[in-house]
């Protein structure tokens, strides 16, 4: 009788205490539309990953992981990328009233996000960056000086070389050039403006060179060139 | 005691149900019966008992208005204790009969149950089976998430093929000329009242015809169904080597049930109900809408039909199908019953469920479908990058950008449309790449006109790189040797000026 007992209480005991922990039991939250959907994480992962990377490093485009670039970029700036898409490159608008698909309220979610998640205060470790935007007229004859002098030596390498390669230029715009220059990208090993060598000792680029290198490579840019290429018949048919 | 049997014997005296339920219990049935090839049927009304019970519990709470239906699942997956648990066990549990009645119609078909005299309770089972399916779409409709919502429209639109009538049938399954409160009103209904009640009644036909003509003997080659003689044999059989259904037959199928019930019960504890998913909610356009289980293959079928034979299979073949079924008892009454002797039985089962099979998995791959968020959510494997130039990383830029992502897979992530790439500089020449981006050709779109000459030309640099590191990518050996040999190649994709 006794084991009879135990045998009615031992399931009422389960059901009371064990089933909300069940695989099954639902613990996330009531779907919610697309548009109410204001998770950092949920946002990135479908919206930008795939061109970023995962938590913002290792993706082809710019690496918004990196702690630098979060402190080169102001939240308007990044505001208006997002929103609106960079001119001349392939990130493109997100914003509704540009024909994206996230509202106001979300595209704040993901800069609020990412300045949480990759921010950081001590960045820069004190130094003080040139500025994100440029704010004289770069020089072609100076930019290319400074680029034989301080770009080549790695750029040269065969695996990076075709950073002066015009349809690579085409496809990037002056300001994501800057960017790149002054805050690297640490997942790639491209050295931020301090060009810190081997044996840690760092010459800093000045403002004007980024500039002029900026323009230098600027210059280079030509897409008739690249338009000029035929396209090619492959013989024997295609696939 | 003695007062217990009073009680019982005053209520003997006016039901007088002692007789015929010995009767059904201990009427003899062949031995090898007794098998465990035969617990199907029962399991399948042990699942429609408990259908019936979690459906009422569930219909407590449920709201079955297209304002609130939607929240009152939700209520009950979070808010009532083990409000989940009940969904999840009348989910599990129709996914389980769905698939026992299709077992136990594949066995009676193998075992030729269906010969004479048991055409009728066939057919009665083949309605049951109509049933079945008529219960877990309209169930599905009820969760009246983005999925039923979308299913349902499909499902109208099917219905809108029907020459003539189509427009009117609509209508009525709809209540209207939209899916609106009136519709899940409706459905309600068919999967409340009226399909249940059907259920019920043609399941007390079919268990009465198995009762009174008594369980098919275990089949025997050689052994053959003649009308004149089929009777007499079967009721030499049953009393000669008979044995009483219970406990002889009937401890079989309560195991089996028991352990189908406990199956449900775990099912529904470990994957949980099945949604409600998103809201329903016609402006909401970010969803992928896929049918439950039972119905995916009709999903793959349909995607793979070509336009013009549309409506004619979407009239045709669902009366081909149950007038085939309905058919099978008068075409095949008498005769071999063993499967050892049909073979055209046995291949014509096997066709059926390798094809069921292969357009269910298809339709949970949907190869057919662009995936519209690949683009923006698939990451690429960071070993394609690690070597790459900025050329080839601006390549995988518009490789993303451009939504080449949505077709092609790249690292087991994207869609299925077009030929994954993970190794396409094995198979093709840079040339021959940038010829298929710009003219298209076969399933691709060319893209020409879309993509800027500095874009194909970062584009195909990246897909050069694509090719595993032991193997060496494709080249044109005709340009080498034309090069090799100082002579131009002519109309060769030569690079330099």
């Amino acid at each position: 009788m006794r084991r009879g007992a135990l045998a009615l209480v031992l399931p009422l005991v389960f059901a009371l205490t064990g089933c909300g922990r069940l695989p099954g039991a639902r613990a996330e939250a009531t779907p919610a539309r697309p548009e109410d959907v204001l998770d950092f994480h949920t946002l990135y992962s479908t919206n930008c990953q795939a061109c970023h990377g995962a938590n913002g490093h290792n993706g082809p485009a710019m690496e918004l992981g990196n702690p630098e670039y979060q402190a080169l970029v102001d939240d308007a700036t990044l505001r208006k990328w997002i929103s609106g898409g960079m001119p001349g490159t392939e990130m493109p608008a997100f914003a509704q009233s540009a024909g994206g698909m996230l509202t106001d309220a979300q595209i704040n979610a993901i800069i609020a996000g990412m300045r949480k998640e990759w921010g950081s205060p001590s960045a820069f470790a004190g130094a003080t960056p040139p500025p994100y935007a440029a704010t004289q007229a770069g020089d072609v004859r100076r930019g290319q000086q400074a680029y034989q002098a301080r770009c080549a030596s790695c750029h040269q390498k065969p695996s990076r070389q075709q950073v002066t390669s015009p349809a690579y230029l085409s496809l990037v715009s002056d300001q994501a050039l800057r960017t790149i220059i002054i805050a690297g990208r640490p997942d790639i090993g491209q050295p931020d403006w301090r060009l810190t060598d081997a044996n840690g000792s760092a010459r800093p680029l000045a403002a004007q060179d980024v500039t002029d290198i900026v323009t230098y490579l600027g210059s280079l840019r030509n897409p008739a060139a690249v338009s000029a290429a035929p396209i090619p018949v492959p013989r024997g048919g295609t696939q | 005691m003695p007062r217990l049997k009073r009680i019982y014997d005053w209520f003997e005296q006016r039901l007088q149900v002692e007789g015929p339920v010995k009767e059904a219990v201990l009427h003899k049935v062949p031995r090898n019966t007794a098998s465990w090839w035969y617990v199907f049927g029962s399991a399948a009304f042990t699942l429609l008992m408990l259908q019936i019970v979690t459906g009422i519990l569930l219909a407590l709470v449920y709201v079955p208005s297209a304002a609130e239906a939607w929240n009152s699942l939700n209520i009950l997956n979070h808010q009532v204790p083990l409000g989940w648990f009940l969904r999840a066990i009348h989910a599990w549990g129709s996914n389980f009969m769905v698939a026992v009645v299709f077992i136990h119609m594949a066995q009676v078909f193998l075992f030729g149950a269906y010969k004479f005299p048991r055409e009728l309770t066939w057919t009665v089972g083949v309605f049951l089976l109509l049933m079945t399916l008529g219960m877990a779409f309209t169930g599905q409709v009820l969760r009246f998430d983005q999925d039923a919502y979308w299913g349902l429209g499909i499902g109208v639109f099917i219905l809108s093929r029907v020459p003539w009538a189509g427009g009117a049938l609509v209508h009525l399954l709809l209540g209207g000329p939209t899916i609106a409160g009136e519709t899940l009103t409706r459905f309600f209904a068919l999967h409340v009242f009226v399909i249940p009640g059907m259920l019920l009644f043609l399941v007390a036909v079919h268990v009465w015809m198995v009762l009174k003509l008594g369980i098919n003997e275990w089949p025997m080659p050689g052994r053959l169904v003649r009308k004149e003689t089929y009777i007499a044999e079967y009721n030499k059989l049953a009393h000669e080597d008979g044995i009483p259904f219970v406990p002889g037959a009937f401890w079989k199928d309560l195991i089996f049930s028991g352990a189908v019930l406990a199956a449900v019960a775990i099912c529904a504890a470990v994957f949980g109900p099945s949604g409600p998913g998103g809201q329903p909610d016609p402006s909401i356009t970010q969803t992928v809408p896929k049918p439950d289980f039972p119905f995916l293959w009709i999903y793959a079928v349909l995607s793979y039909l070509p336009p013009s034979m549309e409506t004619p299979f979407i009239v045709l073949a669902p009366i081909a199908m149950v007038a085939g079924l309905l058919a099978v008892p008068f075409v095949a009454g008498e005769g071999e019953k063993s499967w050892h002797r049909r073979p055209i039985a046995v291949l014509a089962l096997s066709m059926v469920a390798v094809s069921w099979a292969v357009f269910t998995h298809l339709a949970m791959l949907t190869p057919w479908s662009p995936h519209m968020n690949a683009w923006s959510g698939d990451t690429l494997p960071v070993e394609y990058l690690r070597e790459a130039t900025p050329l080839v990383r601006q390549g995988a830029v518009i490789f993303q950008a451009k939504q080449c992502r949505n077709c092609h897979s790249i690292g087991g992530h994207g869609g299925e449309r077009g030929p994954t790439l993970d190794a396409v500089a094995t198979r093709m020449t840079p040339d021959q790449m940038r010829y298929k981006v710009v003219t298209g050709g076969g399933n691709m779109p060319a893209y020409g006109k879309n993509l800027s000459p500095p874009e194909i030309e970062a584009l195909v640099s990246f897909l050069e790189t694509l090719h595993p590191k032991n193997e060496p990518p494709a080249f044109d050996a005709s340009q080498q040797a034309a090069e090799s040999s100082g002579a131009p190649a002519a109309g060769s994709g030569s690079r330099t000026p």
